[in-house]
């Protein structure tokens, strides 16, 4: 997916003023800004810092999520923390083994923060700061060794230790451990020392400390320079509405908004509980048909669409009812011109049960292509099918609190 | 003989009906299959590149197949209830168990005997299985394809014994399946590497860290003795996925399986991630599940992270109810833990427990499903060994013969006969 140099370099813009690149400038650190509200997250600024220490030149990383610094010791569960945290909306701070372009492995603690708007607390940016560092002391893996060693003779261990050292021919430095099994009594364990750990490795309080400290930097550094006025009220390090919140005013979150670009259809998303229905989001491949600008058609109810021999009925009669529902339904472009349009109209819950939304998922009849075994692929409407598939599930968990976790005692409730 | 009443859940359409032969039915067995046409997915099969960082950008091919099938089935009413109109939310506190209340899941038949004590039992055609599956249920066949490439067909004439994804009529998320390996040899439910490898390669191919695939043996809750899985979307991580690991095998070679233990979690379990190959996850995974079969322990699997991380979970509950050990309160809520709710996904039956469903009650079900540590740490031990002496080769971690040896086994447990030169002692 193809993002255009315009839309990232506005994802900045939007928000801060010119004076940011100048300040940003003068920060030390290795840090990207990413844009959770464009497909999938990409970095849409990148520091001096990251390009070096990454290797990457800055046109190779801007544009694209910072995935492309993890590789094949990557640990599962640390990439798992991280994409909780972009989920959630919230900040992290993880040890995560990287790879510059060249392919060498490099430790880095990874601190990421949300940035959110004043306006209506959504995430704006995540500020992703990497801090690389060599280990402190690798997390041994065998904690049970030394609790059996004080089964055994201080003598017969020094014995025992010279000769498995003396029987294998190791020029490397040896780490021997030893392990009592019941039955058969002491048993000997001989591992290079210079083996890495890649599962676990944690950074010294110094770098740390550095980390968090370039984190808070960066962050003061977008307050400062964010834009005020015309209708933004800047931005901050914390949420001043809650996500559940937010949604009530007809506002995507990003994390949802994540999962949506994510949709290679034409749909739009329309708030039942807002007045006259509007639509709350709009895909890019919507746009793309019907000829408008994202800007153009959020909060309008989607009757923009009909013209003079529309009949919206069947429409009406499906959000009456809270059921889906197939019409085929003339529609006009921006430009005025015409096309039949095979929409397909579902209510989607969130996870309370209710409906949260109305997903439309249109299809373009005159584009439809009949060329082509129609055995073969996907039909065009079991697309449309996918769409809202995709759509319920990312909706259940995301919408409103969803399925993020919140840490209140139940003695508070 | 050990039993336990419970009610079985309704996955097909057909279940509830007499089991009357041959059907006339479009069903999946000897009498309407032979001719009979099914969409057909086909995949290609991948042999590298696993890595742990997401896919980039969009929805798969399998994804929205999977997704579009099934809510079409939806619009054509097949499922017993909406199973999105179901209250859900995650538990207070840091481990984000997730608690959905779902009153029509539970059929109103009369509980039946189970036998608990069995985990390997023999296919009885009388029972109810997947064969009696009505067609419209399946959503499509899923094969490997002849080029290495993924495509799919609306209708396609069905192979001898095809792999079948249907729909779970009483789904406990959005998109609930089954994958019915071989849905015609009617293989009873147990482990092998082949299946296990199929149905790694569906999580592999669906390439979406929501989609997970999980098994329940006999005396683990499973209720239909045809061999099969599950899987659903749910877009949030399960608290086992969240829960911290230890690293049993040191890696010595790059690119094996990694073998860890689960820490701070309610159920004691081993995780197994994926290197360079898949076929040796698979290998890995299921000789540790044939020692547990074998051993006569009913465990339950987790397929998560695209099929990069596998749990294997041995477990006591049901053992433990048919003693009458198990609390009468938590008996009273009727949950069966299986594997979502193992994995820390827990539908429940009634509005009561809902309501006071805490992250701590989560925790003292689930303690009752673990095995005791000394009891895991003993099963574990044999785990190791059926992975590393399997006849089967799996690349976890042998070492040469002129390098260290590498150390296994937090109890002492050495592997390998490889060298002679160690002390390391065969158990």
């Amino acid at each position: 997916m193809e993002l255009g140099e315009e839309e990232l370099t506005s994802s900045v813009k939007r928000y801060y003023k010119e004076s940011l690149k100048h300040s940003l400038g003068q920060c030390d650190f290795n840090f990207v800004l990413s844009d959770p509200r464009l497909p999938d997250n990409p970095i849409v600024y990148a520091s001096e810092g990251f390009c070096s220490m990454s290797g990457y030149e800055h046109h190779e990383v801007i544009g694209r999520n910072c995935r492309f610094l993890q590789g094949p010791d990557t640990d599962r569960r640390t990439v798992l923390e991280i994409r909780d945290a972009v989920r959630e909306e919230r900040p992290c701070q993880v040890h995560i083994l990287n790879y510059t372009k060249h392919g060498n492995p490099f430790w880095n603690l990874f601190y990421m923060a949300p940035v959110y708007s004043r306006k209506d607390g959504t995430v704006v940016h995540f500020v992703g700061v990497q801090t690389p560092f060599s280990a402190a002391a690798t997390a041994a893996a065998a904690p049970l060794a030394s609790k059996k060693l004080n089964l055994m003779d201080a003598e017969k261990r020094k014995e025992a230790r010279s000769e498995c050292l003396q029987q294998i021919q190791g020029e490397a430095p040896m780490r021997v451990w030893f392990a009592l099994n019941e039955i058969q009594g002491c048993v000997c364990f001989v591992e290079a020392d210079e083996q890495e750990d890649n599962h676990k490795c944690v950074a010294k309080d110094e770098d740390k400390g550095r980390a968090a400290c370039a984190v808070q930097t960066i962050l003061c550094n977008l307050m400062e320079n964010s834009r005020i006025g015309g209708g933004g009220r800047g931005v901050a390090e914390t949420r001043c509405k809650e996500i559940a919140e937010s949604a009530v005013g007809g506002v995507v979150c990003s994390s949802l908004m994540l999962s949506l670009t994510r949709i290679q259809q034409s749909f739009v998303l329309a708030d039942p509980k807002l007045p006259d229905i509007p639509i709350v989001h709009a895909s890019k491949v919507f746009c793309e048909i019907t000829g408008y600008s994202q800007e153009e058609v959020i909060g309008r109810n989607c009757r923009f669409l009909q013209g003079p021999d529309t009949d919206p009925e069947a429409i009406r009669k499906s959000i009456a009812g809270e059921h889906a529902c197939t019409v085929r339904i003339l529609n006009y472009r921006k430009d005025k011109t015409s096309f039949w349009n095979h929409l397909h109209l579902s209510p989607v819950r969130s996870a309370t049960g209710e409906v949260a939304f109305y997903v439309g998922v249109q299809l373009a009849m005159d584009i439809v292509d009949s060329a082509g075994d129609e055995n073969v692929g996907m039909t065009p409407y079991m697309k449309q099918l996918g769409a809202v598939g995709a759509v319920k599930v990312a909706v259940r968990s995301l919408q409103g609190s969803g399925l993020r976790r919140s840490f209140k005692k139940n003695s508070e409730e | 003989m050990l039993t336990i009443k419970r009610v079985a859940t309704l996955v097909s359409i057909n279940q509830e009906l007499e089991q009357a032969a041959g059907c006339g039915k479009d069903c999946l067995g000897s009498c309407c299959m032979p001719g009979a046409k099914l969409p057909l997915y086909t995949f290609g099969r991948r042999r590298s590149g696993l890595l742990a960082g997401d896919s980039d950008g969009d929805n798969g091919f399998l994804d929205s197949l999977l997704l579009a099938q099934w809510e079409d089935r939806m619009d054509k009413g097949l499922f017993r209830y909406d199973v999105t109109a179901c209250e859900t939310m995650v538990l207070p506190g840091e481990h984000g168990f997730i608690a959905q209340l779902n009153e029509g899941r539970h059929s109103k038949k009369r509980p039946t005997e189970f036998r608990v004590d069995q985990v390997l039992q023999p296919f009885d055609g009388k029972k109810f299985n997947f064969t009696k599956v009505g067609q419209e249920e399946v959503l499509f066949c899923f094969e490997e394809s002849e080029d290495g490439t993924s495509q799919y067909y609306e209708k396609a004439p069905v192979s001898w014994s095809p792999n079948v994804i249907a729909i779970n009529v009483s789904p406990i998320e959005y998109g609930h399946v089954l994958l019915v390996p071989c849905v015609l040899d009617c293989t009873p439910q147990r482990i092998d590497p082949d299946t296990f490898l199929l149905a790694l390669q569906m999580a592999v191919e669906a390439d979406n860290p929501y989609f997970r695939l999980g098994y329940n043996s006999l005396g683990a809750f499973a209720t239909i003795n045809h061999l099969h899985f599950q899987a659903y979307y749910l877009a949030a991580p399960f608290p086992v996925e969240r829960a911290p690991t230890t690293l049993i095998c040191h890696r010595w070679k790059k690119g094996g399986v990694k073998i860890l233990e689960l820490g701070n979690f309610p159920v004691r379990g081993l995780v197994f991630e994926v290197g360079d190959s898949l076929e040796d996850l698979a290998n890995a995974v299921a000789n540790t599940c044939i020692y547990l079969q074998n051993a006569n322990i009913p465990f339950n699997v987790l397929i998560a992270d695209r099929g990069g991380r596998v749990f294997v979970f041995p477990q006591c509950f049901a053992e433990r109810q048919a003693r009458g050990e198990v609390e009468q309160e938590i008996l009273d809520t009727q949950v069966n833990p299986a594997v979502w709710e193992i994995s820390g996904h827990i539908v429940l039956k009634r509005r009561l427990d809902y309501e006071s469903a805490t992250e701590e009650s989560a925790w003292r079900l689930l303690a009752e499903v673990s095995l005791t540590q000394e009891r895991f740490d003993e099963v574990k031990k044999h785990c190791l060994k059926s992975v590393f002496n399997a006849p089967n080769k799996v690349k976890v971690e042998m070492p040469t013969m002129d390098s260290s040896l590498h150390l296994m086994g937090l109890s002492g447990v050495a592997l390998n006969g490889q060298s002679e030169h160690c002390l390391v002692l065969q158990v």
